[in-house]
This record gives C-alpha cells, structure tokens and sequence, in this order.
C-alpha cells in the first residue's frame, strides 16, 4: 500500500522457542521502538505465568497449594476464566491443572511411567475443585499445579499483537514458536503465506495457508515426543488416562485470535477421533493431520 | 449430518471464541476502549463570506451598491487529550477567533461588530466502563460584549454485545450580552438541551445512528445590534439526526450520509443532507469530497426586505404596524444552500498528521424547498480553508 | 398551527426509527472479531474535532437551524 515503506523483521527468543515480530513501517527507528514494546509484552507475560520460573506468579500459587490463598490481579482472573471456558467447552480434556503429568513424563529420558504413577498424577488434575473467591485463588490439594502453557503462548501473541496494532501498525504479524497473529497483509495488500510443517519431515512443509488477519496456531506430536519400541509418546497428554494422545499427528487451526486457534487445536488434539466433528463444527479453518497421514481441511484461506 | 452433537460443539466453539474476546487487550479495538495515547491537534481557519452584486430592488429595479466581501474569520484552536490512568480521559480545547469588517448591511450582519475577538476554552472528563461511557463537560467562551458558560454530561451505554449503544445527554448553557453600543443594555439567555441517541452496528460495514435532540432556551433573542429586532423570549427546537456509515471493501473508502430535521418555536423548519466519501490512497493519504444540501423555512416574524416601503437590505426595513415580533436577520429567511468542500490529508508517520480543506458554500433564497424566499436578499457566499496539524503522544 | 400539524408525522417517523434501530435483531449480529473495519476512524461518528467545531460554529452563524449531533460546547455572541 505504501511504496516508501519495508517490512522490518526481528527475531527474539521467548517461551523456549524461536519467536518474530514483522512491521510494515516508513522508519526503521519506529518499527525497532514498536518491536521492543511487543518483545517486552511476550516476556512480560512469560515472567508472570511461566511455570519454570520460580519466581511467576503461576509457580507463587502453585507452591502455595494446599495451603493458602493468593491474590490476582484481574488479568489473571480473567485468564482462569477463560480456562474455565475452555474446560467447559472441551468436556473438562482441556484442564490447566493437567500440567501435574509432566512430572510423569520425563521427554528426556524417554521411559513410559508406570501405571501407579500416571494414576497418582491424574488424581492431582481438577479444575473443578480449584477454589476461587473474589480476587483470590487456591489449590485445594498440595501438589496441584496451574499450568498456563496451553494457552499462555497464544495469548501473549495476541497481547503483543494487539499492542503493535495500536501504535499504528497495520502489515505484519506476530509468530511465538509457530503461533500466529496477522496485524494485516503485507504491504502490497497480498497475504502471508504461513508454511505448515510436515509433522514427520521437520524440514518439509504440507501445506501453505494465505493469512490476511486473524491467526494461526498449530499441535502436533511432533513438537516434544519420544519413542519406544514405535510408539509415539508426544507431549499433549489426555488428562484422564495420563497417556498422550496419538490420534492425531498435527492439528493447525485458523481463527480470528491466536488464543481461539490454539486452543481448538489442542482442544482437537485431545478428542482424539472426535476431534475432526469438533473442529467441523467449530467454524474455524483447519487443517488436520491424522495418525496414517491422511489430511482433512476446510476453508484455511478465508482469512477473515 | 446436523445432530445434537454437533449443535453441541458449535456452540462450545462459539463460546470459546467469546471468552476469548473477554480476555483484556487481544482485539485490535474495543467497542468503548479508554484511548491509550494522548493526542495533540492544532488547526487554522480561515473564513471569508462575500454578498456580491447585491441589492437588486425587486420593486423599483434600482440597485444598490453592496460590499463584495463582508466578513473574515481567523481562527486559531488546538485540542489535546490525554489518558489518564487507564480509565479515564481528559480533553481540552483552546479556540480563538477574530471577526473583521461586518459589513453595514442590516439583512446580513451588524454595523457595529468590525473587528472582535472569541476566545473559548472548553474542558472534557470521560470516564471509560466496560459497558458505556461517562463524561462531563464545562466552557466558558467570552468577547468584548459577550460571554457564555456551559456545562455538559453525556452517557453512553452498549448492549453485551457491543452491536448497539444508547446515548444520553444533557446541557445548560448560559449567555451574557452586554452590548457595546448601550452600556444599560444587558441581555441574557438560557438554553436547556437534552439528547437521546441510538447506534447501532448492523453489519461489519455499516454502522447507523439515530439521535433526537430537544433544547429549551428562554431570554433574549433579540439582536441588540439591530434596528428592528423583537424576536420571542422563547426559542424551543428538537431535531432528529440519522446517521448512516457504510464502508465499501472493494474500494476501502468509506461513505458518511447524514440527514437532519430541524424544527422550531420560531417556525423555522430546516432539511440538512450530508455526504463524505472517505478514500484512503497510498502513502498515507487520504481524500474525502464532501457535499452538503440545507434549506429552511422562514421564521413567523421575518420581515422581508421591502415588505413594507423601502427595498434595500442595507437599510432597515419597518417591520408591519401590527407586528409585535419581527426581526430582518437573513439568517430567519426561506432559503438554501450548498456546500462543497474536499479534505486532503496525509499521515506523515505513525504520529503525525497534516490535512487541508476547502469549502465552497453558497446560500440563496430560491432554494428553499419551503418556497416564500425573500427576493430582496443578493446571494450569499462563503469560502473557507482549513489547515490542520495532529500528533499522537 | 402549522406547526403542530408538522409535529405529528414527526415523531411518527421518530418513533418508527426507533423501533427499526432498537430492533429484535436486524440481520445477524456483528461478532466482536469482525469489527475491525468498524474501529477505523472514519467508521466512528466523531470525527476530526477542530474540523467538526469550526464547521458546526459557522453553520450557526449563518443559518437558523444548528444542533442535532450532540451536546454541550461554547456559545457565542452571533447568535
């Protein structure tokens, strides 16, 4: 739209991963100075609700668990709201107190737990019971955790975002690990074209979607697993059998915000067979990969 | 295929897709979202009206000489806003004007007003909820002669779904004259104004508005620069204004209609038909033409010119012996007229905005739809020019 | 009493565009993700207010009718 102004990318690291934040402007100084601010929201938002880091919020009320209770800011309140849409909307598989698994399942070292163990971890999963009171929050039972991890990325990307958005900001977009959100097209009004990852070929892509809004996340087996005698065991674990699931190799779903398609997506992930009924139905754009590598999609282009 | 189930889930879909909306700063704009940058404006005006070739006697045919330029405004304002603590915002507004060279045409304007000088400020507070808006608001404009007060509160409230937002309003605003040709003479009015307001978003390129307005203002109407001048001690209007944006996505111009009814006490009845036509270009420019229709009725106490003996609107007409309201301002008369103007505006950076316009604005007694036009009056014209400059803080 | 026979149809129509906008769902309803369109400035009813200010204060001093978008703002004495 604009023949004197370039895209500006810049590459960070946050969350454990590869990020990039791309700006359509006339200054290089200016998209530098909005970049900043949106690299600043990511790592603002991972310093609070990281689980890793011992000092987060997250990791203040999961020590506290069984004991006290501890006061929320409204973000946070409103986060536990939506998690509490999201156990509701998946039939309590999306639980953010699931996290308590990964304590089970060691990616490192590749063993299967046993069943005792998996059986003590998803006795520690309950949304339901989580107790919340005006501004504050408990863990009834020590050794429950929140874990913010599956939705937590998603929504800094729209943070941040929504952030650039507002200092003018109108081609570009902003990728955290894969996860999505298109501030608008590139500057000669066409798409960006988001490379889907062949989930068994790291360097292969099966598809590429054409993005002018909205956003785009994507699960997969492949992101965290390990093998033994075949079997895949990938890092989105069903929160009531405590395995991971294998129905489906990747599921990448397009939707208006980054934190509604990474949420379907997993949300698919986890409904296993039932996950393609799910996402049909969910008016989302999709774009699934199932367990034989047959491949099921439907209206990713339209780009809202 | 369409089963219980799958009803089921498109509803979860839905309302994971709601909550996520709920979730603070992802959308790319709020419905009724606190602005989170101050913004600072400066703009220039300047206004010249012009009555040229005038004075034709429609009685006699003789003509009368008339000025063909008559009055000329400067005018000079800045606005700033700025958020304030998340919630809030506070905006004020700084105008001053100067009046030169009214010309002696007692139709028109005044003899004695050649040069004056406005100087207004005005102050607003508005407080942002998640459901609506509140703001409250004070000015105090003032002249040599003249000074006025107001104070303003509006509401807004919008449904959950933000598709829809009511709007309440209410003012008082109070005006001193204190005329310089009669240093006794002391003139004051009061006008009480409401407004109620509907708008509404219809579909994702058009959003309308429907607002009713009713003021009641009680004083002196009368012009004390004026010969002739006993206008009623009460000047009651309402107007209804609609609204209408409608965005075009194969052009990415947007268009802007607006339609007003006025009518009032004074027996004015007016018509105003707006169009603006917004078209972004690249480069960050923007133009936008504009055309406005207006046509009034004319007031029950209006004396035309050479109602009675004399025909020339530079000189007072007698209002008829019996009349016990009667005023000669033009501005009471039958006419109509139009406005062209275009707008020129260029984003410089994500900051800086400079933008230019031109009016074109023509007024002439045979256009009112109302017919009864006052034929003494010489078409009346006005151009003017805007320069401003707007930065984002 | 021309007046009140202008009234009347007045606030018939008033009162049908009341009932239009107020309306039990024209259409379907605008979702919050499809407003981006709606959010630009051009699609507000505000507007550049210097601009909205000058242009409404000369209307009112060249014309009889004036009001009708809002409340409150300065007088002045040409009025």
């Amino acid at each position: 739209m604009n023949s004197r102004m370039d895209s500006f990318h810049f590459r960070f690291e946050a969350l454990g991963s590869g990020c990039e934040v791309v700006i359509g402007s006339g200054s290089k100084k200016n998209a530098q100075s909005i970049a900043g601010c949106a690299i600043e929201e990511v790592s603002r938002i991972e310093c609070k609700y990281s689980r890793y880091r011992t000092d987060s919020l997250v990791s203040r009320i999961n020590a506290a668990a069984g004991h006290d209770w501890v006061e929320c800011d409204e973000e946070t309140l409103s986060l536990f709201q939506y998690a509490d849409t999201l156990y509701e909307s998946s039939g309590g598989l999306f639980d953010i107190t699931a996290g308590v698994l990964r304590h089970a399942w060691d990616f490192g070292n590749a063993v299967v737990p046993g069943q005792d163990v998996l059986s003590r971890q998803c006795s520690l999963i309950n949304w339901q019971s989580v107790e919340r009171q005006g501004n504050s929050v408990r863990l009834p039972v020590a050794g429950m955790e929140f874990d913010f991890g599956g939705f937590g990325k998603e929504y800094a990307a729209d943070r941040a975002a929504a952030l650039v958005y507002r200092k003018g900001v109108r081609n570009g977009y902003v990728n955290l690990a894969g996860d999505i959100r298109v501030l608008g097209p590139k500057l000669d009004e066409t798409p960006w074209l988001i490379g889907i990852q062949d989930p068994r070929h790291k360097s292969r892509t099966i598809a590429s979607i054409p993005l002018f809004t909205g956003a785009l996340a994507t699960s997969g087996d492949y992101e965290r697993y390990f093998e033994v005698d075949g079997h895949r065991y990938c890092h989105i674990i069903h929160p009531r059998s405590g395995y991971p699931v294998t129905y489906w190799r990747s599921v990448t779903v397009v939707a208006p915000l980054a934190i509604t398609a990474g949420s379907c997506s997993t949300i698919a992930m986890l409904k296993e067979a039932d996950g393609l009924a799910f996402l049909e139905d969910s008016g989302m754009g999709y774009l699934a990969v199932d367990h034989l590598g047959e491949m099921y999609c439907r209206n990713t282009s339209s780009g809202f | 295929m369409v089963s219980v189930a799958t009803t089921k889930s498109t509803v979860l879909a839905t309302a994971l897709a709601t909550a996520a909306i709920a979730l603070p700063s992802l959308q790319f704009a709020f419905a009724e979202a606190a602005p989170d940058q101050g913004v600072v404006s400066f703009k220039y005006l300047h206004y010249q009206d012009s009555q040229i070739g005038n004075g034709v006697n429609v009685i006699t045919g003789a003509s009368s000489a008339g000025s063909s330029s008559r009055m000329g405004v400067n005018a000079y304002s800045m606005t700033a806003s700025v958020p304030v603590a998340g919630e809030w915002s506070i905006g004020t507004t700084f105008t001053s004007d100067s009046v030169s060279g009214a010309s002696p045409m007692y139709h028109s304007s005044n003899l004695t007003k050649m040069t004056d000088l406005r100087r207004a400020i005005d102050v607003e507070l508005t407080r942002y909820f998640s459901s609506g808006t509140l703001s409250f608001g004070t000015g105090y404009s003032k002249e040599s002669d003249y000074l006025s007060r107001s104070y303003s509160f509006q509401g807004s409230l919008s449904t959950e779904d933000k598709n829809t937002t009511f709007t309440l309003g209410g003012s008082l605003n109070s005006d001193n004259i204190f005329p310089v040709t009669n240093p006794n003479a002391y003139y004051s009015k009061k006008l009480y104004s409401g407004i109620f307001g509907i708008t509404r978003i219809l579909t994702k390129n058009d959003i309308v508005q429907f607002n009713v307005g009713y003021s009641n203002g009680n004083g002196d109407f009368s012009d004390p620069y004026k010969f002739y001048d006993n206008r009623p001690t009460r000047r009651n209007n309402t107007t209804i204004l609609t609204r209408w944006n409608h965005h075009f996505d194969w052009t990415d111009g947007t268009a802007k209609l607006s339609y007003r009814y006025y009518t009032d006490t004074f027996g004015i009845r007016a018509h105003t038909l707006e169009g603006e036509y917004v078209q972004p270009l690249s480069n960050g420019w923007t133009v936008t033409p504009l055309l406005r229709l207006y046509s009034q009725s004319e007031a029950d106490f209006y004396v035309a010119v050479g109602a009675v003996e004399k025909a020339d609107p530079t000189q007072p007409t007698p209002p008829p012996a019996d009349a016990v309201y009667y005023s000669e301002d033009q501005r009471l008369s039958a006419f109509g007229a139009i406005t062209l103007g275009l707008k020129v505006s260029k984003s410089l950076n994500q900051d800086w905005l400079v933008d230019l316009k031109y009016e074109e604005y023509e007024q002439r007694g045979k256009w009112s739809v109302y017919g009864n036009s006052d034929k003494g009056l010489a078409p009346f014209g006005a151009r003017s020019i805007q320069v401003g400059l707007s930065r984002k803080l | 009493m021309k007046k009140y026979e202008m009234q009347k149809p007045l606030y018939v129509l008033l009162l049908m565009i009341m009932l239009a906008l107020s309306g039990c769902a024209v259409g379907t309803a605008v979702q919050p993700w499809e407003k981006e369109t709606l959010a630009r400035p051009e699609m507000t009813f505000e507007g550049d207010k210097l601009d909205t200010a000058y242009t409404e204060h000369i209307y009112s001093s060249k014309e009889g009718a004036s009001g009708g978008a809002g409340v409150g703002g300065g007088g002045c004495g040409c009025n």
